[in-house]
C-alpha cells in the first residue's frame, strides 16, 4: 500500500547526465554502454550516464557536473548513471524492485554460502580491497557517493552490488554503513531487515554492539508507532 | 316467462377454499374457478382426484373431479374432468292430468346443469409473471313434461316430454404477479368469452346459466410459513378471505366467503386440512353454509333467479370433499435454479487451460429447497466442447442465492482460426445427472491466433506445437555440435541461446502484424515458415525454441507512456553471479534473478526484433531494460513487467 500511494505522487525523471572527469590521478579507466572494453580516462573527458568508472591503487578522479562533484578515490568503481539525486520514496521503490525482479518464489533459501571475510585497515573507514575485488570496488564507490550527499543513490548502487557480487554481502562494515543510511532515512523496516542479516555475519565486538543497539532502537520506534 | 332478478353466486368459489398461488399443495391448482391463470408450480406431471358428498336430505356421494397436469419448461397445461360438478332441479310445473277420474299425475320439469370438463394453459414469463387461460365446457339438460291434445273422433290428451341439451364454452384469462416472497397478486376475467348453443324451445329459454361478465382481483400476503393471508374480490361485490399455513408436512386452510346473493353476510366457511410428501398429498375440506338450506323451493323463484355457479349457489348444500393428488416426476425434484449467467471473458482457444483457473462466466444460483445442497455447475460450448465440462461443486444453504464460477478447458484439437459467435449451455445439477436448471448465453469464440493483449498469455503461444520447436532447435544445435563440445558446461546454455538466435534470425525479417491487428499472434512454426513477424511473434518464437531445449525464459512487457507497447525476452544463463565474468566484462549487461529455489542466477535480455546477430540483440535488450526497467523504476511502477514463461 505504501508503494501504491507513492506511485501516484512520483514522477521519475531520467535526465541524460554528462560528467566531466577532472583531477585524474593514476590508473583511472572507464567503460561505456554495453562495451566490453575498458579505456583509459583522460583529464577533461566527458562521460555519459551509461559510463562506468574505476580507479586503481593510489588513483583518483573527480566527476563534476554543474558544481556537483563526486570524488572517486582509489580502488573504487561507480556507474555515472548512479550519480543522481533521488528521493527517499524513489529509494523505497528501488528496494521494492529487488524482490519484483525475482522469479516467482516457492522455497526461498538463505543467501550465499560464501564465508570469505575481508579485513580492514586500522583507523580506516574504507575496506581495503584489491583490484580483483570488483564488488568491493563498487561498494567503495557507493560509500563515496554517500559521502557526496547522494545517500539514497548510494544504497541502490550498493544493493545492486550485493546481487551481482554476492561475496560483498559478507562485508559487514559496508553492510552496516548502508543499513545506517536506511535507518537515518526513516526506512525502519528495511533497515531492520538489513541489521538482522548483518547479525548473521562474522562481526567484531564493536560491530555487534552497534548492530544490536540499532536493532533495539528501531524496535522501540516501531513499537511506539 | 319474465325473469327479473339475477343471482350471481361467487364465481371464484372452490371446494378447497382459496389458496392464492399455492406452492405447497397441488390440489388447489385444479380449482379453475379461482386459478383462472392455470398457475402451477409442479415440475412434471400431476394427477388429482376429488371425491365427496353433499348433505341434502340424503347424502349423495360422487366423484367430484379428476385432474391432470403437465409442465414443460415454462409451459404448464392441465385438464380436469368434473363429473361431480352438476346440479339438478326437479319441479312440478303446476299442471296435472287426471287419469280414469281417480288418479292425478303432476307434470314435472327437470333442469340439469353440468360442467363437463375444462382445459388450462399458462406460460411463466419469469420468476414474477405468469399468465394463462382456462376454458370449460358446460352442459344444460332441460326436460319438461307437457300435455298435448290429440284431436280425432274423441279428444285425447297425450303426455309428452320436451327435451333439449344446450352446451356452451366459457373461457377466461388470468395474470399472476409475484412481487416478492411475501406479496403476490392475481387479476382475472369472469365470463370473458362465452360461446355455444342457445335453447331453441321456448319453454327453456331463460333457464340457461347466467354468464355476466366481470373480473376478480386477488392479493396475498405471506409473512410466515404458518400464516399466509389471501383475499380475492369479485366485481360482483363478493369476496373470499382465507388463511393458509404449513408446518412440516401438514397444512391447513380456512376460507370464509361473502356472497351478496346469499345470507348472512359471511355466507359460509371452507375449512381444509392436509398432509403432503414429495410424492403425494391428501386434503380434506368441507363447505359449511351459515343459512338454512332447503331441498324444496318454488319453481317460480327458481325461474326468476337462475344460477351461475353450479357448485355454489343458494340451492347448494354443505359438502365434504377429500382430495388425493400425485406429483409424478420423471426427473428428481428441482432443488436449485440458475437465475442468470454473466460471461466475463471471451474465449481464446489457444489459452486452453486458462479457464481452469480463471472462470469465464459466473452464474447466480438459488437453492429453492429446504436443505443445504451441493451444486455441480457444468457448461458445454457449442462447437468447442463435445461434452459438458464440470466446475467445482459449491455448497448453498437453504433459500440462499450465491454466485458460482464456470470453468472450461478448450480441447487440444480445436482448430478454428476464425472468430465465431457461438453459445454456451450452462447447467446446475444437485443429486442426479440431469440438471436442475440450465441457461443458454451467446459467447464469442476467438480464432486460434487471437490474443487478448495480456503479455502473460503469450506463454500459450510459446508452448503451442512444442515438438516443432524442439526439432528445430535440436537441428540447429546438432549442426553446431563440434563447437558446443568445446564449451564448458557452465556457459553451455548461454552459447546454445546464442547459436539458436543467430540461426533463427538468419532468414527472418521484422514485419508488422500480418493481420493488421495487435491481437493476432503467430505460433512459432508460423513465424519460422512465414519468415517474419512482429515483436510478439518473434519473442514467442525465440522463447519457444529456448524452452524446448530447457533454457528458462521470461517475457518482458514494456508499457512506457507515449510509446507503442513492446515485448522482448530475458533468458536464464544459469550462471551464478560469480560466473557472469565468463560471458561479459560489463556487469551492466546482465541481471540477477533469484530462482524459485532461492538461487541467484544471471539472466540477460535479448531484443528479438534486432534480426542481426545475438550480441547486437543482447546489447539492444540491455539498453532498453536498463533504461525502462531499472533507471525509470519501470518494474516498481508496473510499466515494465517480467512474465516467466514456464
Amino acid at each position: 500500500m505504501k508503494i501504491i500511494l507513492i506511485l501516484s505522487m512520483l514522477t521519475i525523471s531520467v535526465i541524460a547526465q554528462e560528467y566531466k572527469a577532472i583531477n585524474v590521478k593514476g590508473d583511472v579507466q572507464y567503460q561505456t554502454g554495453t562495451s566490453e572494453k575498458w579505456l583509459e580516462l583522460k583529464e577533461g573527458a566527458v562521460l555519459k550516464s551509461d559510463a562506468f568508472v574505476t580507479t586503481g591503487e593510489n588513483s583518483s578522479v573527480k566527476l563534476t557536473q554543474s558544481g556537483n562533484t563526486v570524488t572517486l578515490n582509489e580502488l573504487s568503481a561507480l556507474s555515472v548513471g548512479s550519480i543522481k539525486k533521488i528521493s527517499t520514496d524513489e529509494l523505497l521503490l528501488a528496494l521494492a524492485m529487488e524482490d519484483m525482479i525475482n522469479a516467482p518464489k516457492t522455497n526461498r533459501k538463505g543467501s550465499s554460502s560464501n564465508t570469505a571475510t575481508y579485513g580492514n585497515k586500522e583507523n580506516s573507514k574504507v575496506v581495503s580491497v584489491t583490484s580483483n575485488d570488483f564488488g568491493a570496488m563498487r561498494l567503495n564507490g557507493a560509500v563515496q557517493l554517500a559521502k557526496s550527499g547522494l545517500k539514497e543513490s548510494s544504497v541502490v548502487f550498493a544493493k545492486e552490488t550485493y546481487r551481482k557480487y554476492p561475496d560483498t554481502k559478507q562485508m559487514a562494515k559496508y553492510r552496516i554503513f548502508f543499513a545506517d543510511i536506511l535507518n537515518e532515512k526513516g526506512l525502519y523496516d528495511e533497515a531492520l531487515g538489513e541489521y538482522f542479516e548483518i547479525e548473521k555475519l562474522k562481526l567484531s565486538n564493536e560491530e555487534r554492539i552497534k548492530v544490536e543497539s540499532q536493532v533495539n532502537a528501531i524496535n522501540k520506534i516501531l513499537l511506539n508507532n | 316467462m319474465t325473469l327479473n332478478s339475477e343471482i350471481l353466486s361467487q364465481s371464484s368459489f372452490g371446494l378447497n377454499g382459496y389458496w392464492g398461488l399455492p406452492q405447497l399443495f397441488s390440489t388447489p391448482y385444479y380449482t379453475y374457478e379461482s386459478n383462472v391463470s392455470n398457475y402451477f408450480s409442479l415440475i412434471d406431471w400431476g394427477i388429482s382426484l376429488q371425491y365427496g358428498a353433499e348433505f341434502s336430505e340424503s347424502i349423495n356421494s360422487s366423484l367430484f373431479l379428476l385432474g391432470l397436469s403437465k409442465r414443460l419448461g415454462n409451459h404448464a397445461m392441465s385438464a380436469r374432468y368434473t363429473p361431480g360438478y352438476q346440479k339438478e332441479f326437479l319441479f312440478a310445473t303446476g299442471e296435472s292430468i287426471i287419469i280414469n277420474d281417480t288418479t292425478t299425475q303432476s307434470l314435472e320439469a327437470k333442469y340439469n346443469y353440468k360442467e363437463l370438463f375444462g382445459l388450462g394453459y399458462s406460460y411463466s414469463f419469469n420468476e414474477q409473471f405468469n399468465a394463462g387461460f382456462t376454458i370449460r365446457l358446460f352442459n344444460q339438460d332441460f326436460n319438461q313434461e307437457i300435455v298435448k291434445p290429440v284431436f280425432g273422433d274423441t279428444l285425447y290428451l297425450v303426455r309428452e316430454s320436451l327435451n333439449e341439451k344446450v352446451n356452451f364454452w366459457k373461457a377466461d384469462l388470468g395474470i399472476d404477479y409475484i412481487l416478492n416472497d411475501q406479496l403476490q397478486f392475481r387479476l382475472a376475467s369472469i365470463n370473458l368469452l362465452n360461446f355455444g348453443d342457445e335453447p331453441t324451445i321456448e319453454e327453456f329459454q331463460g333457464f340457461e346459466m347466467k354468464q355476466e361478465k366481470g373480473a376478480l382481483i386477488s392479493a396475498s400476503y405471506l409473512p410466515f410459513d404458518f400464516l399466509n393471508l389471501h383475499f380475492i374480490y369479485e366485481t360482483y361485490n363478493s369476496f373470499q378471505l382465507s388463511t393458509i399455513g404449513f408446518e412440516n408436512k401438514f397444512v391447513y386452510g380456512l376460507t370464509v366467503f361473502h356472497d351478496i346473493y346469499q345470507e348472512p353476510f359471511i355466507a359460509g366457511v371452507v375449512p381444509a386440512f392436509g398432509y403432503r410428501t414429495d410424492l403425494f398429498e391428501i386434503l380434506v375440506s368441507g363447505v359449511k353454509y351459515f343459512s338454512e338450506r332447503s331441498s324444496s323451493e318454488s319453481f317460480s323463484k327458481f325461474a326468476e333467479d337462475r344460477i351461475e355457479n353450479i357448485i355454489n349457489n343458494p340451492y347448494s348444500f354443505d359438502r365434504i370433499a377429500i382430495s388425493f393428488s400425485l406429483n409424478i416426476s420423471s426427473a428428481p425434484e428441482r432443488k436449485v435454479e440458475l437465475i442468470d449467467v454473466e460471461i466475463v471473458k471471451d474465449i481464446y482457444p489457444t489459452f486452453y487451460d486458462m479457464y481452469l483457473d480463471q472462470p469465464f462466466a459466473y452464474g447466480k444460483v438459488v437453492n429453492i429447497s429446504n436443505e443445504p445442497v451441493s451444486v455441480r455447475p457444468s457448461v458445454r460450448i457449442e462447437g468447442v466442447t463435445e461434452e459438458k465440462v464440470q466446475s467445482p461443486q459449491v455448497m448453498i444453504a437453504p433459500k440462499d442465492t450465491t454466485t458460482i464460477p464456470f470453468y472450461v478447458i478448450i480441447p487440444e484439437k480445436y482448430a478454428l482460426d476464425k472468430t465465431i459467435l457461438s453459445y454456451a449451455d450452462f447447467y446446475v445439477a444437485v443429486s442426479s445427472a440431469e440438471p436442475d436448471d440450465q441457461l443458454q448465453k451467446a459467447l464469442l469464440i476467438n480464432g486460434l491466433n487471437a490474443w487478448d493483449g495480456n503479455v502473460a498469455n503469450l506463454r500459450y503461444f510459446v508452448f503451442k506445437e512444442p515438438d516443432f520447436s524442439m526439432n528445430y532447435s535440436k537441428n540447429i544445435l546438432s549442426v553446431n555440435k563440434p563447437l558446443l563440445d568445446t564449451i564448458p558446461d557452465a556457459v553451455a546454455d548461454f552459447y546454445k541461446a546464442e547459436i539458436i538466435f543467430n540461426s533463427f534470425v538468419e532468414k527472418l525479417v521484422y514485419t508488422s502484424d500480418p493481420r493488421a491487428t495487435a491481437e493476432y499472434v503467430q505460433f512459432p512454426k508460423q513465424t519460422i515458415e512465414l519468415k517474419g513477424g512482429d515483436c510478439d511473434d518473434l519473442s514467442v518464437a525465440y522463447c519457444s525454441l529456448l524452452e524446448s531445449v530447457g533454457i528458462q525464459t521470461a517475457l518482458v512487457d514494456y508499457r512506457s507512456n507515449g510509446e507503442v507497447r513492446h515485448v522482448n525476452i530475458l533468458f536464464n544463463t544459469t550462471l551464478l553471479p560469480e560466473q557472469a565474468k565468463f560471458i561479459t566484462k560489463n556487469d551492466s549487461k546482465y541481471f540477477i534473478r533469484q530462482s524459485s529455489s532461492g538461487k541467484d542466477e544471471v539472466w540477460i535480455p535479448v531484443e528479438t526484433t534486432s534480426l542481426t546477430n545475438f550480441n547486437k540483440a543482447w546489447n539492444i535488450g540491455v539498453e532498453k531494460f536498463n533504461l525502462e526497467a531499472i533507471a525509470k523504476l519501470g518494474i516498481a511502477t508496473g510499466k515494465v513487467q517480467i512474465i516467466d514463461v514456464y
